[in-house]
């Protein structure tokens, strides 16, 4: 298993365009990908579950992986949140 | 079960809407808002067809979203969204949660995503973030179109249908109903509405069974279920036993023959024993009306009200649709004459553009009043009853005229709205018959006053009551004061007639004392020229002036007018009615229609 803390730095936090950006990132994997924020862990392949993490800006989020391609699916999901989404 | 039995039937009362007995299976119309209801699942077998079901319902649904992201364009924000709904549809948790309910609790597909759905939802609404609980609007939208999809209630299979059904919602939008196949759609079931809400109207229009105000019945009935609707006492029965199909099947045939009873009567004339032609047609409300009015045995319409059609399609494109409607009703009926009249708004009729707030609603801003008041509301309406005169035999109603003035301003808008048309290339009628309501003592007693203005008068005898008594008859205190058999309301009705034919003018009624047992022999004594009442009652009035004389009748209206009260009025012309047909007075009681 592989796992990564990241922060989250956009003002707006994980509303609904980051989280499809990560749910579509996960669905790119074979690996069950999680990731955790106070207390709730969601399947990182689930917008519901993303999207409920309620993850504003200063979040610090743990990205975990398990499976064939873990390396690649936390790096690559840890880089969409450090890069902000692309926004701001 | 051998002897057939079910003791799942389930029974529900509610409003008759519509007479007649419909069964057939249910078909669910806006799921919206519904509450699923949970059936319970017998075993495996059934567990794996609820999932497939389900799994169905969401490639259905991807389906639809695709259409949908077509549709959009190049919308990046529609887009987005659809993009975003279609990932909450492949989502694997909810996938899984909802196979995990269907199997785990053994219940139907529809209970198991609603149950999912409450749950995503509740956590939605405990978020802090406003943006992200606005994103609940989404989940509530994929929701509804999987369930949509689940419960087969797609308004495009309503309009495909290749078997008979019942329709069942909470309650029929003008845009459901729209385009129905009349030969597939044997009952509707509403959870809302009354007597005269637009579901009742519609079917009564149509001929199609229905009981509304049910209150919950949607909640309980599955796409599906055998269902019978029993319009003549307003109850509904969902997946009735052999006995009440039985039961329900005898009652449904027994119906009908009367109908066809009804119909063969209706080639009967409108003459009185001693051979006095009465004119008797029908108030309408909607143009599909006209194409029963025959059939119940009326000769023409003698009030076309044309409220509904600004009412249920406020925002449409009034010119167009009033044409189309006018037209079909002109077509249908020619050469047989069609009053139509103008808008009757205000009072208690009211478009949202126009409620004012009004102490006394009818005696303020309603019918003519609001009309002069509102040529962007009027003007189209001249405009498609002057384009569609020329289609047959239209005449022109105008309500609650109190002055003169009134009139002439019509007379001058009718002839510039017919210029422009003519300019345009339209052909209309120029000697189109105008006409005015009497439903004030004002147009009573002055009707020697407007007569050179018109070319024919019809009473409304409900309004003409309200305003002669200043009785509200909607108010428990005082509907009892409310008869328009008072003396004070004949002899205004006697003066009018009078007038009219010393004038050389016909005089008509569409109240609905001209449908009323013990309205028709005075009113026939009174030399009305034309009787307009709702379509249903055609049939008895029919009767009533084939079994009575005009002399007879003539001499009871003269003895009425010498008769002080009310009460005394009544009394005579019960003793005249209980002598002739006593069997029609204790039908119609309860089959009442509102008139004019």
């Amino acid at each position: 298993m592989t796992e990564k803390k990241v922060t989250v730095p956009n003002r707006l936090g994980i509303h609904a365009r980051p989280a499809a950006l990560l749910v579509k990132a996960a669905a790119e994997y074979a690996s069950d990908i999680h990731i955790s924020f106070g207390g709730d862990r969601v399947n990182a392949k689930s917008i519901m579950g993303v999207m409920t993490l309620a993850a504003c800006k200063g979040s610090e989020l743990t990205i975990e992986a398990d499976g064939p391609d873990e390396g690649e699916a936390v790096e690559a999901l840890a880089a969409i949140v450090r890069d902000g989404f692309g926004e701001e | 079960m051998d002897s057939g039995r079910n003791d799942l039937s389930q029974r529900f009362d509610g409003t008759p809407g519509s007479p007649g007995i419909g069964i057939g299976p249910a078909f669910l119309l806006s799921v919206e808002e519904l509450r699923i209801s949970r059936r319970n699942l017998s075993g495996p077998g059934e567990v794996e067809k609820e999932i497939r079901r389900f799994d169905a319902a969401l490639e259905d649904t991807r389906e639809e979203l695709r259409r949908l992201s077509k549709n959009v364009g190049d919308l990046i924000e529609g887009k987005q969204l659809v993009e975003i709904h279609m990932m909450l549809l492949d989502d694997p948790t909810i996938r899984r949660d909802v196979q995990d309910r269907i199997i785990n609790d053994l219940v139907n597909a529809e209970y198991a995503v609603s149950q999912v759905l409450y749950e995503v939802l509740d956590r939605f609404s405990r978020m802090d973030d406003p943006y992200m609980r606005e994103r609940a609007a989404d989940v509530r939208d994929v929701g509804r179109r999987v369930m949509a999809q689940l419960m087969g209630s797609e308004r495009e299979a309503l309009l495909n249908l290749d078997h008979p059904v019942v329709l069942i919602g909470r309650d029929l939008d003008p845009s459901d109903t729209a385009g129905l196949d009349r030969e597939k759609v044997q009952a509707f079931a509403t959870d809302k509405g009354g007597r005269t809400s637009h579901t009742a109207i519609l079917a009564r229009s149509i001929g199609i069974p229905a009981v509304v105000g049910l209150r919950e019945v949607a909640e309980y009935i599955q796409p599906g279920q055998t269902v019978i609707v029993d319009g003549i006492h307003g109850t509904v029965i969902i997946d009735p036993d052999d006995d009440q199909l039985r039961y329900y099947s005898e009652l449904q045939e027994r119906y009908r023959d009367t109908e066809e009873n009804i119909a063969r009567n209706a080639t009967e004339p409108a003459v009185t024993e001693d051979g006095h032609k009465v004119e008797l047609s029908a108030n309408i409300e909607f143009s599909q009306e006209a194409d029963q009015v025959r059939r119940y045995g009326g000769c023409g319409v003698g009030l076309f009200r044309t409220e509904f059609l600004k009412l249920l399609a406020p925002d449409g494109d009034d010119e167009e649709t009033q044409y189309a409607a006018y037209r079909h009703v002109l077509e249908t009926l020619s050469p047989e004459p069609v009053i139509i009249r103008t808008f009757d708004l205000g009072g208690d009729k009211f478009l949202s553009e126009l409620e004012v707030s009004e102490r006394n609603p009818f005696l303020g801003w309603r019918a003519i009043r609001v009309c002069q008041d509102r040529p962007e509301l009027f003007e189209p309406q001249l405009r498609a009853i002057l384009r569609a005169s020329v289609l047959g035999n239209a005449r022109l109603m105008i309500p609650m005229v109190t002055h003169v003035e009134q009139v002439v301003w019509i007379r001058k808008q009718l002839s510039s709205v017919a210029d422009r048309l003519e300019s345009e290339g339209h052909s209309v009628d120029r000697d189109m018959e105008l006409g005015i309501m009497v439903e004030t003592p004002a147009a009573a007693l002055g009707i020697d006053l407007l007569l050179p203005y018109v070319d024919f008068v019809s009473l409304g005898t409900n309004d003409l009551t309200q305003y002669t008594l200043a009785v509200d008859r909607g108010s428990p205190y005082v509907a009892n004061l409310f008869d328009p058999l008072h003396p004070t309301v004949l002899r205004q009705i006697d003066h009018v007639v009078r007038a009219c034919h010393a004038a050389g003018k016909w005089v008509g009624i569409c109240g609905q004392m001209a449908g009323d047992p013990l309205g028709v022999p005075l009113l026939l004594g009174f030399d009305l020229d034309e009787l307009s009442v709702a379509l249903t009652l055609i049939p008895d009035v029919k009767r009533m002036i084939r079994v009575m004389s005009m002399d007879g009748a003539r001499d009871l209206a003269s003895r009425a007018l010498k008769l002080g009260s009310a009460r005394r009025i009544r009394r005579l012309v019960l003793d005249f009615v209980i002598d002739r047909y006593p069997e029609v007075l204790l039908e119609t009681v309860e089959n009442g229609e509102e008139g004019e």
